[in-house]
């Protein structure tokens, strides 16, 4: 019986190396592909036809279109136009991601800290960089609110520095810590259902309910972080 | 845990920033404005033929008030005939009741001539009979010979009272 870890791990499948660094295309490299693919599969396949009436897969691929670009207009405005093809194509490759973890067997890539934090740190800088092209020095106003007395400043300046370099931790942390304890409890009570006999079937039902949870969590975990990313870019591109 | 194995930072950084932006370029080159240029083009379908349903909206509009126009041109049309009829009628009806009221007053006034001719013819001859009455009751009674002339002054003297 394999442990409820071992679902984590990375195989190489091909090993490669540039300069010394190890770049093997590994399980999670694979999954990556998976994702992209289909994304990509989704998005274009559906919309061949380009209906003016819709059939089912291009009402799906013009509902996640919409969806998201929605979320970006709702919170960021119309100046974050054009950051919506690559708002889109992180929600999507998280979902995908977040989904296809969910297939027995299969790999989940965003239950990766390294894969979460270099994405959340990619949003960070980028994020970090619009907000100094449009504000200049003024972006500094970001660690002191407008309005505060000035006598607070030794206070709440060191908060929201302290809070604005968290942001992404908190980002990658969230999405993580979500897939990896989703999955191990997945792993850890299915392991009770063969090991119980008879009995087996209280596991099997907690397993059912819990299975359906997580693939709540699969969307709603690649939303929080896609909608995170949108607040960090209001931030950045209205200030406060 | 597999998460914190350090030495497979570097393979999965790699391989997501090259997926990732592949990706990411299949989806802002060809993908999305794919999907936004149908949906552009199903607004502005929409937005045509809203256009068009406005026209076709605009145009019965004036052909109702055009019917509704020729409408109210119409009764006022049939108004006019009708008072213009009736007032003719009301003539001729009034110069009928005139001649009809002339004619019977006429007839009422011949009557009443005739009934007063009837009267004094009557009253003569009931003064002639009278007095004639007269002569003979003091004839018979006291055997004098009233003369006519007499008995009729003596009759109008009663009458006339």
């Amino acid at each position: 019986m394999a442990g409820p870890l071992e679902q984590f791990e990375i195989k190489p499948l091909a090993e490669l190396s540039v300069a010394g660094i190890d770049i093997s295309f590994t399980n999670s490299a694979l999954w990556m592909v998976f994702a992209a693919v289909l994304v990509t599969c989704f998005m274009t396949l559906s919309m061949r036809r380009g209906a003016l009436v819709p059939g089912r897969w291009q009402g799906a691929a013009e509902v996640m279109y919409e969806f998201v670009a929605n979320m970006l207009k709702d919170n960021v405005g119309s100046a974050g136009r054009k950051y919506f093809p690559f708002i889109f194509t992180l929600f999507m490759f998280v979902m995908f991601g977040n989904l296809l973890g969910m297939i027995p067997h299969s790999f989940t890539f965003t239950s990766h800290i390294a894969v979460n934090f270099a994405l959340a740190l990619v949003i960070f800088i980028g994020v970090t960089v619009i907000g100094f092209m449009r504000h200049g020095t003024h972006y500094f106003r970001m660690f002191f609110p407008e309005g505060a007395p000035i006598a607070t400043a030794i206070i709440l300046v060191p908060i929201e520095i302290i809070s604005y370099f968290s942001r992404p931790f908190s980002l990658a942390i969230r999405l993580f810590a979500n897939m990896t304890v989703g999955h191990i409890m997945l792993k850890v009570i299915g392991g009770f259902v063969g090991l119980i006999g008879i009995l087996g079937v209280l596991p099997f039902a907690l397993l059912t309910g819990i299975t359906v949870l997580e693939f709540g969590i699969a969307a709603l975990q690649a939303y929080v972080f896609t909608i995170l990313t949108c607040i960090y870019l209001h931030d950045a591109i209205h200030m406060h | 845990m597999p998460q914190f194995d350090i030495a497979t930072f570097s393979e999965q950084i790699f391989w997501l920033f090259v997926i990732f932006t592949i990706l990411y370029f299949l989806m802002s080159k060809i993908a999305l404005p794919k999907v936004g240029e149908v949906l552009e083009r199903r607004q502005k379908n929409i937005e045509d033929n809203l256009g068009k349903a406005r026209a076709l909206k605009d145009e019965t509009d004036a052909a109702i008030a055009k019917y509704e126009a020729a409408l109210a041109e119409a009764r006022d049309a049939a108004q006019a005939d009708i008072r213009e009829a009736s007032e003719k009628a009301a003539a001729e009806q009034a110069k009928k009741t005139e001649a009809m009221v002339k004619k019977l007053s006429k007839k009422t006034s011949d009557a009443e001539k005739a009934i007063a001719d009837a009267k004094t013819d009557a009253m003569t001859g009931v003064a002639e009979a009278a007095s004639e009455i007269a002569r003979e009751a003091t004839d018979k009674l006291i055997g004098v010979k009233v003369q006519a002339k007499t008995a009729d002054k003596a009759v109008s003297a009663i009458v006339g009272e």
